[in-house]
C-alpha cells in the first residue's frame, strides 16, 4: 500500500470517530447525571445533577475535539 | 430482524436444541445456541482449520498458501509498526491481529445467504470493545505504574476537579463509539440485505448492497484495528 492511501485510511478512521465521540460524550454525561438524580438521590436533587453532568459531557466532547485538533501527527 | 433462514440454527433445531427465535433466549442452553454464538464458533473454527489446511509445511520458499498468509500477517504487522512503533507492535501483535482477522471474517460471513454476521449482535461487539478497553488501562498501568493517573488529570493542578470527570467521560465515550459503530454498520448491512432479499431477491436487488457490504466489512475491521492501536499508543506514551 502506498503511503498516501495509508494516510487516507488512518484519517478516515480518526475523522469518522469525531462525530460519534462527540454525541456519546454528551449522552454519557446526561446518563450519569440522570442516574444520580433519579436512582441515587431519588429525585431530591432533580434536575441539577443532570444539568451539571450535561455540562461535563459537553466539555468532554469539546475536549476531544481540542485534543484531536492539537495533535502533531495529523 | 434476522435473516430468513440460518443454516446452523436450522440444523440445531432439527437436532432438538431450543434455538431462540428472537435475538436472545431464556435458558442458558438457548443462549448458548443463539445465532450469534453459533456463528462466532463457526468463524473461530474457520480461522483455526483453514490456515492449518492451507499452510501446509512451512518452507523458506513459500508456496501458494503460505504466501497468502505471509502477505496478510506481514501487512498487518507493518501497518501496526507504522502506527505504534516496533516495540508496541511486537507486544500487541497477537491480540490485535486476532481481532482484525476475526472481525473481518465475521463481517464478511454475513454476506452469504444462510449465514449471519456475529458482529451484527451488540453483545459480540461490546465484548470485543471491553477487552480493548481493559487492555488499554492495563497497558497504561504497566508502562507508567501509579503515574498513569496523570493521564486523567489534565495539565493544570487546580483544574483537576473539572478535568477528571471530563476525562472519564471521554474514555467511556470511546468504549461506546467503538462498539456501536461496528455493531451499527454491520447490523444495517444485515438488515438491508435481509429486507431486499425478501422483497426482490429474484431480481438481484441485494447485489449493489452486497458490493457495499464487502467495502463496509473491510473498512470497519480496519477502523476497529486502527482505533485500538491509537488507544494503546495513547496509553503507552507520556501524559502531556
Amino acid at each position: 500500500m502506498s503511503t498516501n492511501r495509508k494516510d487516507t485510511l488512518r484519517l478516515l478512521a480518526q475523522f469518522s470517530n469525531v462525530g460519534m465521540t462527540m454525541a456519546f460524550s454528551i449522552f454519557i454525561g446526561v446518563g450519569i447525571g440522570y442516574y444520580l438524580d433519579h436512582k441515587v438521590f431519588a429525585g431530591r436533587t432533580s434536575p441539577w445533577l443532570t444539568l451539571i453532568f450535561l455540562g461535563f459531557g459537553v466539555a468532554a466532547a469539546f475536549r476531544n475535539l481540542y485534543a484531536m485538533a492539537s495533535r502533531k501527527d495529523l | 430482524m434476522e435473516h430468513p433462514i440460518l443454516f446452523i440454527s436450522l440444523i440445531l433445531q432439527n437436532l432438538g436444541l431450543p434455538v431462540p427465535h428472537g435475538p436472545i433466549g431464556d435458558t442458558l442452553l438457548a443462549k448458548l445456541v443463539s445465532p450469534h454464538m453459533t456463528y462466532t464458533w463457526l468463524v473461530m473454527l474457520f480461522l483455526i482449520i483453514v490456515p492449518k489446511l492451507t499452510l501446509g509445511k512451512m518452507s523458506l520458499v513459500p508456496g501458494k498458501g503460505q504466501n497468502f498468509w505471509e502477505v496478510i500477517i506481514g501487512g498487518l504487522e507493518e501497518f501496526m509498526a507504522d502506527n505504534m512503533g516496533k516495540e508496541g507492535a511486537k507486544m500487541m501483535f497477537p491480540m490485535l491481529a486476532t481481532f482484525a482477522i476475526y472481525i473481518l471474517v465475521a463481517n464478511m460471513i454475513g454476506l452469504m445467504p444462510g449465514f449471519m454476521s456475529p458482529t451484527s449482535n451488540i453483545n459480540i461487539t461490546v465484548a470485543c470493545t471491553l477487552i480493548i478497553f481493559c487492555t488499554t488501562h492495563i497497558l497504561g498501568v504497566k508502562f507508567h505504574g501509579f503515574g498513569y493517573i496523570k493521564h486523567f488529570l489534565g495539565p493544570i493542578p487546580w483544574l483537576i476537579p473539572l478535568m477528571f470527570p471530563i476525562e472519564l467521560i471521554s474514555h467511556f465515550a470511546r468504549l461506546l463509539s467503538l462498539s456501536i459503530r461496528l455493531f451499527g454498520n454491520i447490523m444495517a448491512k444485515e438488515t438491508l440485505l435481509g429486507l431486499l432479499f425478501m422483497l426482490a431477491g429474484a431480481y438481484f436487488a441485494p447485489l449493489p448492497i452486497l458490493c457495499l457490504g464487502v467495502f463496509v466489512s473491510i473498512v470497519q475491521a480496519v477502523v476497529f484495528l486502527l482505533l485500538s492501536i491509537l488507544y494503546f499508543s495513547a496509553a503507552m506514551e507520556h501524559a502531556h
